[in-house]
């Protein structure tokens, strides 16, 4: 396929990956509701619905691999370049992301909603760790492979 | 031959002999994968070991030739289980060249159950049954009285040892079963005492009339469970710590050709719904299809009498959704039925699609009817769950309402004044931290003050933590923002003062301790209270402050959307760097911590009027399916019985102004 770079269809198989994704996650918590209210029909339909919309969303980062992570832009596609682009995400989400909105909401005036994005920055920090300490691990036993042949 | 040919009232056709027994192979595979027979090789896989036996002997009391089974676990640790049914038949198998007893425990899908001329019922997991329990015991000793003798066996680890023998002549009837679990396949081989006796005397209530006898030798105790009430006694039983709202509760039967169903229903003041379902007496903590039928049927009586007697607004289509129906229900569902689906192996959700319709009809029917009868239940019944959506559509508006205030400055003293005024009158019934002694010690323990002493207690609830310093303080002090609070703590406290913690009601210096506990999390902008009360310390004053917090990140964003459903007023999710540089930067010096670990129940716990009913079910969801990196560093289970126990991790801190 010819180059996508800066195109239009680009951003659209973004918006679509966004889309499909943010429809699958809102279904699945609206599945439980409706399992709560004691409508286990919808609550299936709903998870039907979902479980496409995942394949939908998986189907446009089909043609993103070769373009470059959605979220970050970095080069993704095997399990070492995906790693490097999942902590380069998690990273600024701890760093940058998370913090500046826990900001703007103790300045709006909403201390708890702070509260939730301080606690997530907290988490995705840990997230960076793990996914360092893998790589890492990944890394020295590709360079001991190296050094033995 | 003591087995006479059977004819029983629950259908049994035919004779029990060795020709009833059909045979399925491959009892090596429950070694190699116990989990797939027997769930997990955890406290419950081994459990599950007991019920097995015991379904067998509730099996033959269903066809109507069992009224007595006996229990025991030994001082060693083994189980054994006697009936006084029909006893396993011991004659020769037509295929299997070998007594039809030793096909019964040696083969899978070996049993009576495959063959439904000789049981209408059967509660066993797919009729693995006994052979599973033989499969993963290091030994098994098998006792048949039947046919004028009494027959042993051995086996080990699933294989016979011995042939059977027939001893001597005897006129008993009846089979029992000794066994001692594999040490090598499960975790635990200790049976947990309370969990067996709580199981026995459910399937006690649940086929009224059944003498159930538990011996545990290792703690000697004897307990026999012989109920003639059914499930209104079970529902009674339940309800024996809750304030139902009305005395009887309604009893709903069915005795069809092809099902079965006993359904008792009963309303209390408590918050929580208590659903207990069961499947051939299986326990299906899960629900499945006869629950939602149920839950159906409720939904369409109640909102069809709440119109029909002018309780709704029609004009905004008003509707009493299911979970406001559920609140305070109290209910036992009973279905008995052939070949029921369940979903996985340990039976824990009905799939079976026709039981829903069944369900449905035949409780609509007569609850419609029984309403309609009782005009003084109907009004209790549906007036209470019209409150309940009232209530929450109003604590809707209300929290729209707070987080609109919000944005001034905090939340005003009246939303805190509402919840924990009415909170007040359960306040110590309403989590196990609150009046746990050795929690209050570990508090205590921090005091590093001379007995001279003064101390506050700042929103102090009940003022137990206040009083847990005991005569090791001269004089203990209380402030509560609630009128029903001071009067509570003023039992306990020397002096109790109603006010807020933004704005202590004493002069610099007052005191030389301060101590608080499970409140700053409550409150926006936690450090204006934490330099309140460094103003009121004297200099080189201690305050000594307990709080709930994650073991670590990873549990964080999962305990927030937990304690954030419980309780709205949340407002700081804190981890434990969070609150010593909150203690630190207020100016405090010297901070010192303990953890302490205390086990919660859940249940308990979001039992309150804080907590919606969306909400109380959400909070099960998030423990049921608890993101694995939450699971890994916070530990809770869920027990058989669906009662969620979460393990709180209590920070105890102690720092002081300097001097």
């Amino acid at each position: 396929m010819a180059n996508l770079e800066g195109l239009d269809t680009h951003k659209h198989l973004k918006d679509a990956f966004a889309e499909e994704a943010v429809t699958a996650y809102r279904y699945l918590y609206f599945a439980k509701i409706a399992d709560i209210e004691g409508q286990p029909d919808v609550a299936q339909l709903f998870r039907d619905l979902a479980e496409g919309g995942i394949c939908n969303a998986h189907g446009s980062l089909d043609y993103l691999r070769t373009e470059g992570d959605p979220l970050t832009g970095a080069p993704i596609g095997e399990t070492d370049r995906n790693l490097h682009a999942a902590l380069l995400a998690e990273t600024g989400e701890f760093s940058d992301l998370y913090p500046s909105m826990a900001v703007v909401a103790h300045a709006e005036g909403f201390p708890d909603v702070a509260s939730w994005f301080e606690t997530l920055a907290k988490l995705k920090r840990a997230h960076v760790q793990q996914l360092r300490e893998v790589i890492a691990r990944l890394e020295s036993s590709q360079a001991s492979n190296e050094g033995v042949e | 031959m003591s087995c006479p040919d059977c004819s029983s009232k629950n259908g049994a056709t035919g004779p029990y002999d060795a020709s009833s027994i059909t045979v399925l192979p491959g009892l090596e595979a429950v070694r190699k994968n116990p989990s797939m027979y027997i769930g997990s090789t955890d406290q419950e896989g081994l459990h599950r070991l007991v019920y097995e036996a015991v379904d067998n002997s509730i099996d033959e009391s269903l066809a109507g030739y069992c009224s007595r089974i006996h229990v025991v676990i030994g001082r060693d640790g083994s189980c054994s289980v006697e009936d006084n049914g029909r006893g396993i038949p011991v004659d020769e198998h037509p295929e299997m060249a070998c007594p039809a007893c030793q096909v019964v425990l040696t083969t899978l899908h070996a049993g009576g159950k495959f063959d439904q001329g000789s049981y209408f019922r059967s509660a066993g997991i797919h009729g693995v049954g006994i052979s599973c329990v033989n499969a993963l015991s290091s030994w098994l000793e098998l006792d048949v009285w039947r046919a004028n003798g009494h027959y042993v066996q051995s086996y080990k680890v699933g294989q016979p040892t011995t042939a059977l023998v027939r001893k001597h002549a005897s006129e008993r009837r009846g089979t029992r079963v000794r066994f001692m679990p594999d040490t090598s396949i499960f975790d635990t081989t200790q049976f947990d005492h309370s969990v067996l006796a709580r199981r026995l005397e459910e399937l006690a209530f649940l086929h009224p009339g059944i003498h159930i006898q538990f011996d545990d030798h290792r703690q000697s105790t004897s307990q026999v469970y012989q109920y003639d009430s059914g499930i209104l006694g079970f529902i009674a039983r339940l309800n024996s710590d809750r304030t139902p709202l009305h005395a009887k509760p309604i009893y709903i039967q069915l005795k069809g050709e092809q099902i079965e169903l006993d359904l008792a229903l009963q309303w209390t003041t408590a918050y929580g719904e208590a659903i207990s379902s069961y499947v051939n007496s299986i326990n299906t903590v899960w629900g499945g299809t006869h629950v939602n039928g149920l839950k159906r049927a409720l939904n369409r009586s109640i909102n069809a009498y709440a119109a029909k007697a002018g309780l709704l607004n029609a004009d905004n289509g008003e509707r009493i959704a299911t979970f406001d129906i559920l609140e305070g229900l109290t209910c036992v569902l009973s279905v008995r039925m052939f070949d029921p689906r369940f979903e996985g192996q340990t039976k824990t959700r009905l799939t079976s699609r026709y039981v829903r319709e069944t369900v449905d009809e035949v409780v609509s029917l007569q609850l419609d009817a029984i309403l309609t009868a009782d005009p003084a239940l109907a009004r209790v019944v549906v007036g209470r769950a019209l409150d309940a959506s009232r209530a929450r559509q109003a604590a809707r508006r209300a929290s729209d309402r707070a987080r609109y205030t919000a944005r001034d400055i905090h939340v005003s003293d009246e939303v805190y004044q509402k919840q924990f005024g009415i909170r007040s009158k359960t306040w110590h019934k309403s989590a196990v931290w609150i009046a746990n002694e050795e929690l209050l010690a570990e508090h205590a323990k921090m005091l590093k003050m001379p007995e001279s002493a003064r101390l506050l207690d700042v929103c102090c609830g009940s003022g137990v933590v206040g009083n847990s310093f005991g005569d090791r303080v001269a004089e203990k002090y209380g402030l509560d923002i609630t009128p029903e609070m001071v009067a509570l703590a003023s039992q306990r406290l020397d002096k109790v003062v109603q006010g807020t913690v933004y704005d202590i009601p004493f002069p610099e210096a007052s005191f030389d301790v301060v101590c608080t506990r499970e409140v700053l999390h409550l409150l926006p902008n936690p450090g204006k209270p934490v330099s309140e009360i460094f103003r009121v310390l004297k200099p080189g004053g201690q305050f000594v402050v307990g709080q709930i917090l994650p073991f670590s990140e990873l549990d964080g964003p999962w305990m927030y959307r937990v304690f954030k459903k419980k309780q709205p007023l949340i407002f700081n999710m804190f981890q434990e760097e969070d609150f010593r540089q909150m203690l630190l930067g207020a100016g405090f010096v010297d901070l010192e911590m303990t953890e302490y670990n205390l086990w919660e129940s859940i249940d308990v716990w979001i039992d309150t009027h804080e907590t919606t009913s969306l909400h109380r079910h959400e909070i099960r969801d998030l423990f049921h399916n608890a993101p694995a990196e939450a699971r890994a560093v916070h530990p809770f289970e869920i027990l058989p019985s669906g009662e969620i126990r979460d393990l709180w991790r209590w920070c105890i801190f102690s720092v002081r102004k300097p001097e």
